[in-house]
């Protein structure tokens, strides 16, 4: 067991994160000239290097913005409203893993071979009907909604039947706010399903969600890169920089290919990014403030554009889950305060901190309130929200987030050279980069260059305080099972076969999938059903990994 | 007994985060072992890979429910194999006790590499030190 040794602590090897040597100190002539014109515009101005809004937190407080979901979509409904009374100002629908990122029916035999795990890592969402059970009484139209759909394949039907509940109470979807996130990280990098639609067909599907979003849902955010996927597979902060923008990349050029919407309206659409932030608060609060500068570089300057409005990167962050320790883990609670910090630093428009059992499980109901509360007392009792970018001018945290900028544009251009984002998942060269850095995470746990406090140092063999892991409902499977059933039962079945027929022909043809997909989920189309057509049309995606 | 040891290690479930077992597979290769991954599998894959591939030991990566896991053991032993089982994953510790009751030994997040290789050795009747 390791406690503390001061022989180690002095051969300590001073870095960040992704091994940007540090010096003791840092003084003006560390800032380069260049990163210094950056610097001189006030926050809300190109490039946004200090900020994306002139005032700040002074004008709008960041979001609290907590993934939420278990069981049946009324356990699922159930702890949103519990998170939303407690202070939660967005909301975060997951839905079940198993059924949503294959796209299957809870009948599906992939599915019932697991049917324990259904409903462990949010509810099932087969039809509307059981998105309209989770939104029950939830006021959608003042509050701001996350519809689900993580991976990419699950999005047209995450959202389209998130906006089919909002027709049907008579919303004007012109004023609908929200998002949701189809994110290439976690689907083809981070989280590797085992039937995915080909990365080609994925970018097809998200720049569908962008158009139909520009002509209909002028103020939902369409798609959320989520570079946090990248990062807590293993990519460091830079690579998170470098690969967030040649994703973004991809979606734009095929805007452009298209010429079906302004670049002006792509790029807010695009916009909207996820990162992470973890432990290393100094370079992460610095990776945000670089990724507003890269983002307003790149439109500038690949895009041309000019309207400053349209060039605001509006940034989500999560803590990372895998800083989260399952060994004492109430320590946890000072790590997602830190990590929750450093995103505040960073000028973050919204958060969402990780529950203290993370590790264990999924957040049980009083991790969940704790991480709401960890972000009410930054709001409220530090007085961090009063000055824009308050870490901005500090010599090493300029020198720092130049270096950033300059190691993320060399990580993007490494990506452009072989082929581009997309070519870098289907031949696994990021998930080849993400395994180096996790193992060499774990190589600097084992030989002692890394402390993971309660995990590699200071290690109690019984904790004093033990907290077991939530342990969700057991009735998820059946219920799914039985309303199912009930569907099939009681929709009308010839005017669902008709609306499958035309997501057929839409994914089929080069028509925009979107008004296709509305009109399914209208017609109570299962999830199931959709997913057959994907497949059918689309095919599987040849993952380069085996895990 | 000088011959390579062969370890099984699949995932139980649907969710395909795969940090965790492509660190440990590395882990134990480096450390000697012949891994066979045969990814996201049912317990009867599971069950079938450990039969046609002769293993020393099997591994499972849960990213769900603990019962699923606990299938995959009683169904690997009325099958007849008696190799030991050894696993990683969110498992809490309620699942935890319920694993270990079934003589499974668990690697819960935050187990070093070296103590997961050291285990695998120990449990496929090698000597502690490499």
């Amino acid at each position: 067991m390791r406690q503390f040794d001061q022989q180690r602590w002095l051969r300590k090897k001073w870095e960040t994160l992704s091994e940007i040597p540090l010096r003791a100190h840092y003084g003006p002539e560390d800032i380069p000239a260049e990163h210094l014109a950056r610097l001189a515009s006030p926050p809300g101005q190109a490039p946004f290097l200090r900020g994306a809004y002139p005032e700040g937190f002074r004008s709008k407080p960041w979001r609290i913005f907590q993934l939420s979901g278990f069981g049946k979509p009324e356990d699922e409904n159930e702890r949103i409203k519990f998170l939303l009374a407690h202070g939660e100002t967005g909301f975060l629908m997951e839905h079940d893993r198993n059924t949503a990122d294959h796209l299957f029916n809870v009948d599906h035999p992939e599915v019932q071979a697991r049917s324990a795990d259904v409903g462990l890592t949010g509810a099932v969402m087969q039809s509307v009907r059981d998105i309209a059970i989770c939104l029950d009484g939830i006021p959608i139209e003042s509050t701001y909604g996350h519809a689900g759909g993580a991976v990419v394949q699950h999005a047209p039907f995450a959202l389209a039947g998130y906006w089919t509940v909002a027709k049907r109470r008579g919303l004007d979807l012109t004023r609908l706010a929200g998002t949701g996130q189809s994110d290439y990280f976690l689907t083809y990098l981070g989280c590797v399903t085992k039937q995915q639609v080909p990365t080609r067909a994925g970018l097809r599907l998200n720049v569908d969600i962008m158009e139909f979003c520009n002509r209909h849902l002028p103020k939902w955010v369409p798609i959320s890169i989520a570079g946090y996927n990248g990062a807590d597979t293993g990519l460091n902060a830079y690579q998170e920089l470098g690969s967030v923008f040649a994703n973004a990349v991809e979606y734009l050029d095929e805007v452009q290919r298209r010429g079906s919407m302004e670049m002006e309206a792509a790029a807010k659409a695009v916009g909207g990014m996820n990162f992470r932030c973890c432990m290393d608060i100094f370079e992460e609060a610095s990776k945000l403030r670089a990724a507003r500068a890269m983002w307003h570089q790149l439109l500038t300057q690949r895009y041309g554009i000019r309207n400053e409005k349209v060039m605001n990167l509006r940034i989500h962050v999560v803590t990372a889950g895998s800083s989260m320790a399952y060994q004492q883990p109430l320590n946890n609670i000072a790590r997602g305060t830190l990590m929750g910090l450093a995103a505040v630093l960073g000028g973050a428009q919204s958060l969402g901190v990780s529950g203290y059992d993370e590790a264990l499980s999924v957040p049980s109901e009083h991790a969940h309130q704790m991480s709401v509360r960890i972000q009410q007392i930054l709001q409220n009792e530090t007085n961090v929200c009063g000055v824009v970018d308050p870490l901005g001018g500090s010599y090493y945290v300029e020198a720092l987030t130049a270096d950033l900028i300059g190691k993320g544009w060399e990580f993007f251009e490494e990506i452009q050279q072989r082929g581009g984002f997309l070519e870098c998942l289907d031949n696994g060269w990021l998930h080849a980069k993400a395994h180096q850095n996790q193992n060499a995470d774990m190589d600097a746990q084992a030989s002692g260059e890394r402390t993971i406090v309660g995990v590699t140092d200071f290690v109690e063999d019984d904790a004093p305080f033990e907290v077991d892991g939530f342990m969700g409902v057991d009735d998820s499977y059946q219920v799914a099972i039985e309303r199912l059933e009930e569907l099939r039962r009681t929709r009308d079945a010839q005017a669902a076969g008709i609306a499958l027929k035309q997501v057929h022909a839409a994914c089929k043809g080069s028509d925009n999938v979107m008004p296709a997909m509305m009109a399914a989920l209208e017609a109570d189309v299962s999830l199931g059903e959709i997913g057959d057509v994907f497949r059918e049309v689309f095919g599987d995606w040849d993952t380069p990994i085996t895990a | 007994m000088n011959e390579q040891r062969r370890i099984l290690l699949a995932k139980t479930g649907l969710d395909g985060h795969w940090r965790g077992p492509s660190v440990v597979a590395k882990a134990l290769r480096d450390g000697g072992f012949e891994v066979i991954m045969i990814g996201m599998t049912t317990v009867d894959e599971i069950v079938q890979a450990a039969l046609d591939e002769d293993v020393d030991l099997v591994g499972l990566s849960i990213g769900g429910h603990v019962e699923v896991a606990e299938r995959a053991v009683l169904a690997l032993r009325e099958a007849g194999i008696e190799r030991p089982v050894f696993a990683g994953g969110v498992v809490p510790p309620w699942a935890r006790k319920r694993l270990e009751a079934q003589g499974v030994e668990v690697y819960p997040p935050g187990s070093q590499l070296p103590d997961i290789v050291a285990a695998a050795r120990r449990l496929t009747g090698l000597s502690a030190a490499q």
